[in-house]
Protein backbone atom coordinates (compact mmCIF):
# COMPACT_ATOMS: atom_id res chain seq x y z
CA UNK A 1 0.00 0.00 0.00
CA UNK A 2 1.27 3.45 -0.90
CA UNK A 3 0.41 7.00 0.04
CA UNK A 4 1.27 10.28 -1.67
CA UNK A 5 4.72 10.27 -0.04
CA UNK A 6 5.69 6.68 -0.72
CA UNK A 7 4.36 6.93 -4.29
CA UNK A 8 6.92 9.69 -4.92
CA UNK A 9 9.60 7.54 -3.30
CA UNK A 10 8.84 4.50 -5.44
CA UNK A 11 8.90 6.65 -8.59
CA UNK A 12 12.22 8.23 -7.58
CA UNK A 13 13.75 4.86 -6.72
CA UNK A 14 12.89 3.53 -10.16
CA UNK A 15 15.07 6.31 -11.54
CA UNK A 16 17.68 5.89 -8.81
CA UNK A 17 17.49 9.59 -8.08
CA UNK A 18 17.09 11.47 -4.83
CA UNK A 19 13.91 13.49 -4.35
CA UNK A 20 14.67 17.14 -4.98
CA UNK A 21 12.82 20.43 -5.04
CA UNK A 22 10.66 19.88 -8.11
CA UNK A 23 9.23 16.58 -6.86
CA UNK A 24 8.53 18.02 -3.44
CA UNK A 25 6.14 20.76 -4.54
CA UNK A 26 3.20 18.35 -4.92
CA UNK A 27 3.91 16.88 -1.50
CA UNK A 28 4.09 20.32 0.06
CA UNK A 29 0.63 20.98 -1.37
CA UNK A 30 -0.59 17.68 0.09
CA UNK A 31 0.75 18.69 3.51
CA UNK A 32 -0.68 22.21 3.22
CA UNK A 33 -4.09 20.76 2.34
CA UNK A 34 -4.03 18.28 5.22
CA UNK A 35 -6.89 19.93 7.10
CA UNK A 36 -9.10 20.00 4.02
CA UNK A 37 -8.26 16.39 3.29
CA UNK A 38 -9.19 15.31 6.81
CA UNK A 39 -12.44 17.30 6.57
CA UNK A 40 -13.27 15.69 3.24
CA UNK A 41 -12.65 12.25 4.71
CA UNK A 42 -14.85 13.15 7.68
CA UNK A 43 -17.59 14.07 5.19
CA UNK A 44 -17.57 10.42 4.12
CA UNK A 45 -17.12 8.75 7.51
CA UNK A 46 -19.91 10.77 9.13
CA UNK A 47 -22.41 9.91 6.41
CA UNK A 48 -21.61 6.35 5.42
CA UNK A 49 -24.97 4.72 6.04
CA UNK A 50 -26.79 7.69 4.57
CA UNK A 51 -24.76 7.66 1.34
CA UNK A 52 -24.96 3.87 0.92
CA UNK A 53 -28.69 3.75 1.73
CA UNK A 54 -29.40 6.60 -0.70
CA UNK A 55 -27.54 4.84 -3.46
CA UNK A 56 -29.35 1.53 -2.97
CA UNK A 57 -32.71 3.27 -2.62
CA UNK A 58 -31.81 5.09 -5.85
CA UNK A 59 -31.20 1.98 -7.92
CA UNK A 60 -34.37 0.39 -6.53
CA UNK A 61 -36.49 3.44 -7.38
CA UNK A 62 -35.04 3.60 -10.87
CA UNK A 63 -35.64 -0.09 -11.39
CA UNK A 64 -38.54 -1.29 -9.22
CA UNK A 65 -38.22 -4.84 -10.50
CA UNK A 66 -35.16 -5.26 -8.28
CA UNK A 67 -37.19 -5.71 -5.09
CA UNK A 68 -39.89 -7.88 -6.69
CA UNK A 69 -39.63 -11.67 -6.34
CA UNK A 70 -36.93 -12.74 -8.82
CA UNK A 71 -35.26 -9.33 -8.68
CA UNK A 72 -31.65 -8.97 -7.62
CA UNK A 73 -32.46 -7.12 -4.39
CA UNK A 74 -35.05 -9.74 -3.33
CA UNK A 75 -35.22 -11.00 -0.59
CA UNK A 76 -33.97 -8.55 2.04
CA UNK A 77 -30.82 -10.61 2.58
CA UNK A 78 -29.62 -9.62 -0.88
CA UNK A 79 -30.62 -6.00 -0.37
CA UNK A 80 -28.59 -6.04 2.87
CA UNK A 81 -25.58 -7.43 0.98
CA UNK A 82 -25.94 -4.52 -1.41
CA UNK A 83 -25.89 -1.98 1.43
CA UNK A 84 -22.91 -3.72 2.99
CA UNK A 85 -20.93 -3.55 -0.25
CA UNK A 86 -21.75 0.13 -0.63
CA UNK A 87 -20.27 0.79 2.80
CA UNK A 88 -17.18 -1.30 2.01
CA UNK A 89 -16.54 0.69 -1.15
CA UNK A 90 -16.96 3.93 0.79
CA UNK A 91 -14.52 2.68 3.39
CA UNK A 92 -11.82 2.04 0.81
CA UNK A 93 -12.51 5.36 -0.89
CA UNK A 94 -12.05 7.07 2.48
CA UNK A 95 -8.71 5.28 2.96
CA UNK A 96 -7.55 6.29 -0.52
CA UNK A 97 -8.63 9.88 0.07
CA UNK A 98 -6.74 10.07 3.35
CA UNK A 99 -3.63 8.53 1.82
CA UNK A 100 -3.90 10.67 -1.31
CA UNK A 101 -3.27 7.58 -3.43
CA UNK A 102 -5.61 4.97 -4.95
CA UNK A 103 -3.36 1.93 -4.37
CA UNK A 104 -5.18 0.75 -1.24
CA UNK A 105 -8.51 0.90 -3.09
CA UNK A 106 -7.08 -0.90 -6.11
CA UNK A 107 -5.23 -3.63 -4.21
CA UNK A 108 -7.67 -4.41 -1.45
CA UNK A 109 -11.11 -3.66 -2.91
CA UNK A 110 -11.22 -3.49 -6.70
CA UNK A 111 -8.81 -6.28 -7.54
CA UNK A 112 -11.11 -9.16 -8.53
CA UNK A 113 -14.30 -7.35 -7.55
CA UNK A 114 -15.87 -7.62 -11.00
CA UNK A 115 -15.05 -11.34 -11.23
CA UNK A 116 -16.60 -11.88 -7.79
CA UNK A 117 -19.77 -10.06 -8.81
CA UNK A 118 -20.03 -12.02 -12.04
CA UNK A 119 -19.56 -15.29 -10.16
CA UNK A 120 -22.21 -14.33 -7.60
CA UNK A 121 -24.63 -13.16 -10.29
CA UNK A 122 -24.67 -9.54 -9.13
CA UNK A 123 -25.69 -7.32 -12.07
CA UNK A 124 -22.72 -4.96 -12.55
CA UNK A 125 -24.83 -2.36 -14.36
CA UNK A 126 -26.87 -1.81 -11.18
CA UNK A 127 -23.73 -1.84 -9.04
CA UNK A 128 -22.18 0.81 -11.28
CA UNK A 129 -25.30 2.97 -11.01
CA UNK A 130 -25.16 2.70 -7.20
CA UNK A 131 -21.51 3.80 -7.22
CA UNK A 132 -22.44 6.74 -9.46
CA UNK A 133 -25.07 7.84 -6.97
CA UNK A 134 -22.60 7.46 -4.11
CA UNK A 135 -20.13 9.61 -6.02
CA UNK A 136 -22.65 12.38 -6.58
CA UNK A 137 -23.84 12.27 -2.96
CA UNK A 138 -20.32 12.24 -1.54
CA UNK A 139 -19.17 15.18 -3.64
CA UNK A 140 -22.30 17.16 -2.73
CA UNK A 141 -21.84 16.52 0.99
CA UNK A 142 -18.11 17.24 0.84
CA UNK A 143 -18.50 20.57 -0.95
CA UNK A 144 -21.66 21.40 1.03
CA UNK A 145 -23.63 21.82 -2.18
CA UNK A 146 -26.30 19.35 -1.04
CA UNK A 147 -29.77 20.74 -0.50
CA UNK A 148 -30.84 21.11 3.10
CA UNK A 149 -28.65 21.06 6.15
CA UNK A 150 -24.86 20.85 6.36
CA UNK A 151 -24.11 17.16 6.60
CA UNK A 152 -20.72 17.02 8.25
CA UNK A 153 -18.72 18.63 10.96
CA UNK A 154 -15.09 19.11 10.00
CA UNK A 155 -12.17 20.29 12.08
CA UNK A 156 -12.26 23.56 10.12
CA UNK A 157 -15.75 24.98 10.30
CA UNK A 158 -17.31 26.07 7.02
CA UNK A 159 -14.67 24.45 4.89
CA UNK A 160 -16.98 22.81 2.36
CA UNK A 161 -16.26 25.27 -0.43
CA UNK A 162 -12.54 24.82 0.13
CA UNK A 163 -12.84 21.06 -0.38
CA UNK A 164 -13.46 21.42 -4.15
CA UNK A 165 -10.10 20.01 -5.22
CA UNK A 166 -10.21 17.16 -2.75
CA UNK A 167 -13.81 16.39 -3.77
CA UNK A 168 -12.62 16.11 -7.38
CA UNK A 169 -9.99 13.67 -6.18
CA UNK A 170 -12.63 11.66 -4.31
CA UNK A 171 -14.75 11.61 -7.48
CA UNK A 172 -11.77 10.18 -9.37
CA UNK A 173 -11.61 7.30 -6.86
CA UNK A 174 -15.30 6.53 -7.45
CA UNK A 175 -14.53 6.62 -11.17
CA UNK A 176 -11.90 3.96 -10.58
CA UNK A 177 -14.55 1.77 -8.97
CA UNK A 178 -16.86 2.29 -11.93
CA UNK A 179 -14.03 1.54 -14.32
CA UNK A 180 -13.18 -1.66 -12.44
CA UNK A 181 -16.79 -2.87 -12.68
CA UNK A 182 -17.33 -1.92 -16.34
CA UNK B 1 5.62 0.95 2.13
CA UNK B 2 5.37 2.01 5.75
CA UNK B 3 4.61 5.63 6.47
CA UNK B 4 2.49 7.49 8.98
CA UNK B 5 -0.61 7.34 6.80
CA UNK B 6 -0.32 3.76 5.55
CA UNK B 7 0.23 2.49 9.11
CA UNK B 8 -3.02 4.11 10.20
CA UNK B 9 -4.91 2.86 7.14
CA UNK B 10 -3.60 -0.71 7.53
CA UNK B 11 -4.69 -0.80 11.16
CA UNK B 12 -8.14 0.56 10.30
CA UNK B 13 -8.51 -1.92 7.46
CA UNK B 14 -7.47 -4.87 9.63
CA UNK B 15 -10.28 -3.94 12.01
CA UNK B 16 -12.70 -3.21 9.15
CA UNK B 17 -13.51 0.24 10.45
CA UNK B 18 -13.51 3.71 8.99
CA UNK B 19 -10.64 6.05 9.92
CA UNK B 20 -11.43 7.37 13.40
CA UNK B 21 -10.76 10.70 15.06
CA UNK B 22 -7.60 9.35 16.69
CA UNK B 23 -6.41 8.15 13.27
CA UNK B 24 -6.89 11.65 11.89
CA UNK B 25 -4.97 13.08 14.82
CA UNK B 26 -2.05 10.76 14.26
CA UNK B 27 -2.00 11.62 10.54
CA UNK B 28 -2.22 15.30 11.42
CA UNK B 29 0.69 14.91 13.83
CA UNK B 30 2.88 13.52 11.08
CA UNK B 31 1.89 16.39 8.78
CA UNK B 32 2.89 18.90 11.43
CA UNK B 33 6.41 17.49 11.33
CA UNK B 34 6.36 17.18 7.55
CA UNK B 35 7.62 20.70 6.88
CA UNK B 36 10.96 20.04 8.59
CA UNK B 37 11.20 16.60 7.00
CA UNK B 38 10.61 17.86 3.47
CA UNK B 39 13.09 20.68 3.98
CA UNK B 40 15.70 18.18 5.17
CA UNK B 41 14.97 15.96 2.16
CA UNK B 42 15.31 18.86 -0.26
CA UNK B 43 18.57 20.12 1.20
CA UNK B 44 19.99 16.63 1.48
CA UNK B 45 19.18 15.98 -2.19
CA UNK B 46 21.16 19.05 -3.18
CA UNK B 47 24.14 18.11 -0.98
CA UNK B 48 24.13 14.37 -1.59
CA UNK B 49 27.31 14.28 -3.66
CA UNK B 50 29.07 16.77 -1.45
CA UNK B 51 28.33 14.89 1.78
CA UNK B 52 29.31 11.57 0.23
CA UNK B 53 32.64 12.81 -1.06
CA UNK B 54 33.55 14.69 2.13
CA UNK B 55 32.80 11.64 4.26
CA UNK B 56 34.53 9.04 2.09
CA UNK B 57 37.60 11.24 1.60
CA UNK B 58 37.88 11.73 5.34
CA UNK B 59 37.53 8.00 6.05
CA UNK B 60 39.97 6.82 3.39
CA UNK B 61 42.50 9.58 4.07
CA UNK B 62 44.09 7.96 7.10
CA UNK B 63 44.98 4.79 5.20
CA UNK B 64 43.35 2.28 7.51
CA UNK B 65 41.20 0.94 4.67
CA UNK B 66 42.13 -0.43 1.27
CA UNK B 67 41.97 2.30 -1.34
CA UNK B 68 40.60 -0.23 -3.84
CA UNK B 69 37.29 -0.23 -1.98
CA UNK B 70 36.88 3.51 -2.06
CA UNK B 71 34.73 3.64 -5.21
CA UNK B 72 32.38 1.01 -3.88
CA UNK B 73 32.16 2.88 -0.62
CA UNK B 74 31.28 6.09 -2.45
CA UNK B 75 28.57 4.24 -4.37
CA UNK B 76 27.08 2.71 -1.23
CA UNK B 77 27.21 5.83 0.94
CA UNK B 78 25.51 7.69 -1.88
CA UNK B 79 22.89 4.93 -2.03
CA UNK B 80 22.22 5.06 1.72
CA UNK B 81 21.95 8.83 1.74
CA UNK B 82 19.42 8.55 -1.06
CA UNK B 83 17.41 6.09 1.04
CA UNK B 84 17.59 8.52 3.96
CA UNK B 85 16.25 11.16 1.58
CA UNK B 86 13.32 8.79 0.85
CA UNK B 87 12.76 8.16 4.56
CA UNK B 88 12.61 11.89 5.16
CA UNK B 89 9.92 12.12 2.49
CA UNK B 90 7.79 9.21 3.75
CA UNK B 91 8.20 10.13 7.40
CA UNK B 92 9.02 6.56 8.37
CA UNK B 93 11.95 4.18 8.13
CA UNK B 94 10.23 2.08 5.44
CA UNK B 95 12.64 2.74 2.52
CA UNK B 96 15.76 2.11 4.64
CA UNK B 97 14.27 -1.03 6.18
CA UNK B 98 13.00 -2.51 2.94
CA UNK B 99 15.72 -1.48 0.50
CA UNK B 100 18.74 -0.78 2.66
CA UNK B 101 18.88 -2.77 5.84
CA UNK B 102 17.28 -6.13 5.16
CA UNK B 103 19.95 -8.36 3.64
CA UNK B 104 22.55 -5.63 3.91
CA UNK B 105 24.97 -7.41 6.23
CA UNK B 106 25.09 -10.42 3.91
CA UNK B 107 25.76 -8.28 0.85
CA UNK B 108 28.49 -6.23 2.49
CA UNK B 109 30.14 -9.35 3.88
CA UNK B 110 30.11 -11.20 0.58
CA UNK B 111 31.78 -8.25 -1.13
CA UNK B 112 34.46 -8.24 1.59
CA UNK B 113 33.84 -4.59 2.31
CA UNK B 114 34.63 -3.22 5.77
CA UNK B 115 31.39 -2.23 7.55
CA UNK B 116 33.48 -0.08 9.88
CA UNK B 117 34.31 2.27 7.01
CA UNK B 118 30.61 2.82 6.38
CA UNK B 119 29.92 3.49 10.03
CA UNK B 120 32.84 5.93 10.22
CA UNK B 121 31.57 7.73 7.13
CA UNK B 122 28.08 8.17 8.56
CA UNK B 123 29.44 9.25 11.93
CA UNK B 124 31.57 11.78 10.06
CA UNK B 125 28.48 13.14 8.31
CA UNK B 126 26.61 13.28 11.59
CA UNK B 127 29.31 14.87 13.72
CA UNK B 128 31.80 16.67 11.51
CA UNK B 129 29.93 18.20 8.61
CA UNK B 130 28.28 21.50 9.46
CA UNK B 131 24.78 20.45 8.47
CA UNK B 132 23.48 23.57 10.15
CA UNK B 133 24.85 25.65 7.31
CA UNK B 134 22.52 24.06 4.79
CA UNK B 135 19.37 23.27 6.76
CA UNK B 136 17.41 24.50 9.76
CA UNK B 137 17.70 23.09 13.26
CA UNK B 138 14.50 21.01 13.03
CA UNK B 139 15.41 19.63 9.62
CA UNK B 140 18.84 18.70 10.96
CA UNK B 141 17.25 16.84 13.88
CA UNK B 142 15.13 14.79 11.48
CA UNK B 143 18.15 14.01 9.30
CA UNK B 144 20.40 13.06 12.23
CA UNK B 145 17.73 10.83 13.72
CA UNK B 146 17.76 8.75 10.55
CA UNK B 147 21.57 8.73 10.42
CA UNK B 148 21.57 7.35 13.96
CA UNK B 149 19.06 4.72 12.96
CA UNK B 150 21.23 3.61 10.07
CA UNK B 151 24.45 3.61 12.14
CA UNK B 152 22.78 1.41 14.74
CA UNK B 153 21.57 -0.97 12.06
CA UNK B 154 25.07 -1.23 10.57
CA UNK B 155 26.86 -1.64 13.89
Amino acid sequence: MLDAFSRTVVAADAKGAAIGSEDLSDLRKYVADANKRIDATLAITQNVSCIAADAVAGIVCENTGLTQPGGHCYPTRRMAACLRDGEIILRYVSYALLAGDPSVLQDRCLNGLKETYLALGVPTSNAIRAVEIMKIATVAIMTETNTGRKMFKGINSGSGAQCQDIAAEAASYFDLVIEALS
Amino acid sequence: MKSAVTTVVSAADAAGRFPSMSDFESVKGSFDRAKARLEAAEKLASCLDKFTNLAVDAVYQNGSYEQANKDKCVRDIHHYLRLINYCLVTGGTGPLDEWGISGMREIIRIQLLPTAAYIEAFIFIRDEIKINDVMSQQAETEFKGLLDYLINALA
